[in-house]
């Protein structure tokens, strides 16, 4: 593991605004100018003042309940939802997420949204051409190439954007509940094994998930985010220990 | 953010494959659209001649107005203007419809119009195909003139775009453009000389036609594929002014305000 930071949080924080009547009709932009309310709404703080850091190749997890601010977290990690002033988050290299039913669009064919995807990812198409027939096989779908992703199971899209991301250019995997959802027994052990070889080598690869497991399998170091703010951060082991020692405490309380 | 930006420079290097991905982009859309219905990629001849002959019976036949090659006159206005109403309309919702790109993947947002603009004008292609097989079946002569039109689409390809984009851009925050634009086109379309003639455009009027982006394209277009005129630099500058206006107004606004979409879906 180098020392180059891939992932650098700074003082991130995410609010959004649960306005009661949001102007989004010119019905409403035009009656609210009337009324001239300065009615904000209530505001909801999704992520207060997150800090850390993701060092290249490293297997960092992050950890929390539903609701708890991963998913926004993650939205602004790959830069699609802009964080409020003040903070921010720097990446180097290319991202990729990886979520169930995610990534493709399901009125497209497996083969165009291989070179959509692989393309995005900074292949080539002749590239994609090259490993293309590698993907399928590694996905095991060699005789649904030409179906649209509608007709695909879940395991199925699943299988095929993790093989596609095997083989992609990628620099840092975002795994978002990716794992425990994953195809067939077959493929899980598949998928184990890619990681203990070529996904790992230099690859930088986020987990978010609840699945305790998971985490303490693969991740070096574990962020848990509680309420928006981080709770804990530092070796898997004990922030997984204090993770499940909160459940107690709460299943005790109530 | 720093890191994104250097990213989209890299992009826009020749080795580098943006220009491929954006092709495949434009090409499965337009696969989406046509492809999966009957009669494929014909619709994008159907629907501009079905409204041909509409307006041909309302204004020929019921109307009594005629004029030389009126069918061609009204067909040049047609596919440019449908060009372009197709290619907005379609863009309104695209940052909705691409979704599952931007929430995954780090995506430069402009691929997305120039995709949707590649794709549009595909069909368009197809359009200007029986125009130029028509003309050249009912006699009409071209000149070196017509060198002009690879312009002339390039022009309209940026208007096309810088239009999307602003449309795009406005729809994150006022979800009932939509309705607006539908009236807007339907209004754009008499602003121009679309069927009445240029002369008729006098006085007040005549700055409609400046009013509508449109309104150069139309005029050299017809110029240089139907009175085999040389090209009006005058429109020319008029339509290229507002290409490199509109392009530039809708790129500061998506790029400001792209990532703002996806909390308002």
């Amino acid at each position: 593991m180098s020392t180059e930071l891939v992932i650098e949080v700074n003082n991130l924080s995410k609010t959004f605004k649960k306005e009661n009547h949001r102007v989004d009709s010119l019905r409403s932009f035009i009656l609210n100018r009337k009324k001239n309310t300065t009615d904000s709404g209530k505001e909801l703080k999704a992520l207060r003042n997150i800090n850390f850091e993701i060092k290249k190749g490293e297997t960092f997890g992050i950890i929390g309940r539903n609701g708890s601010g991963k998913s926004t977290l993650i939205h602004l990690i790959i830069g699609c939802m802009k964080p409020d002033k003040g903070g921010y988050v720097k990446t180097k290299g290319k991202i990729l997420r990886l979520a169930l039913g995610l990534g493709m669009d399901p009125n497209l064919t497996a083969r165009d949204n291989i070179y959509i995807n692989g393309s995005v990812l900074g292949l080539s198409f002749k590239e994609i051409g090259q490993r293309f027939d590698d993907i399928l096989d590694y996905a095991g779908l060699q005789e649904f190439v030409d179906t649209p992703i509608k007709n695909f199971s879940k395991g199925m899209q699943a299988r095929l954007k993790f093989s596609i991301a095997m083989y992609a250019k990628a620099d840092i995997f975002l795994l978002d509940e990716f794992f425990g959802g994953v195809g067939d027994e077959e493929f899980k052990l598949k998928s184990n094994d890619a990681f203990n070889k070529s996904i790992v080598d230099q690859k930088t690869i986020v987990i978010i998930s609840h699945n305790k497991q998971i985490i303490k399998k693969h991740c070096d170091r574990v962020l848990w985010i509680d309420k928006g703010s981080i709770k804990m951060l530092g070796p898997s082991e004990d922030v997984l220990k204090a993770y499940q020692e909160s459940f107690i405490k709460l299943s005790a309380t109530t | 953010m720093s890191s994104q930006s250097s990213i989209s420079l890299v992009n826009f290097l020749p080795e580098s494959n943006r220009l491929e991905r954006i092709w495949k982009l434009a090409q499965t859309d337009f696969k989406k659209r046509y492809f999966n219905t009957k009669l494929g990629v014909l619709w994008a001849l159907i629907n501009p001649i079905f409204r041909l002959t509409v307006y041909l019976f309302v204004f020929s036949y019921l109307g009594g107005f005629n004029s030389e090659n009126f069918g061609l006159y009204i067909f040049s206005a047609l596919i440019l203007w449908m060009s372009f109403s197709e290619t907005t309309i379609r863009s309104i919702n695209t940052l909705k419809q691409k979704r599952y790109l931007l929430e995954n993947i780090q995506f430069n947002i402009v691929d997305l119009f120039i995709s949707n603009t590649i794709s549009v004008l595909l069909g368009f292609l197809f359009n200007l195909l029986a125009y130029m097989i028509v003309a050249l079946i009912m006699g009409i002569s071209f000149s070196v003139s017509l060198l002009w039109l690879p312009i002339l689409l390039l022009i309209l390809a940026f208007i096309n775009m810088g239009v999307s984009m602003i449309l795009a851009s406005i729809n994150i925050y006022i979800k009932d453009i939509h309705h607006l634009w539908d009236m807007m086109l339907f209004a754009g379309f008499w602003t121009i000389p679309s069927i009445f003639p240029l002369e008729n455009f006098t006085g007040v009027l005549q700055y409609l036609i400046y009013l509508n982006p449109l309104g150069g394209i139309l005029i050299n277009f017809r110029n240089i594929a139907l009175y085999n005129l040389p090209i009006d630099f005058y429109f020319l500058g008029h339509c290229l002014l507002y290409a490199i206006a509109l392009f530039l107004i809708g790129l500061l606004l998506i790029k400001r305000h792209w990532q703002n979409a996806l909390e308002r879906f």
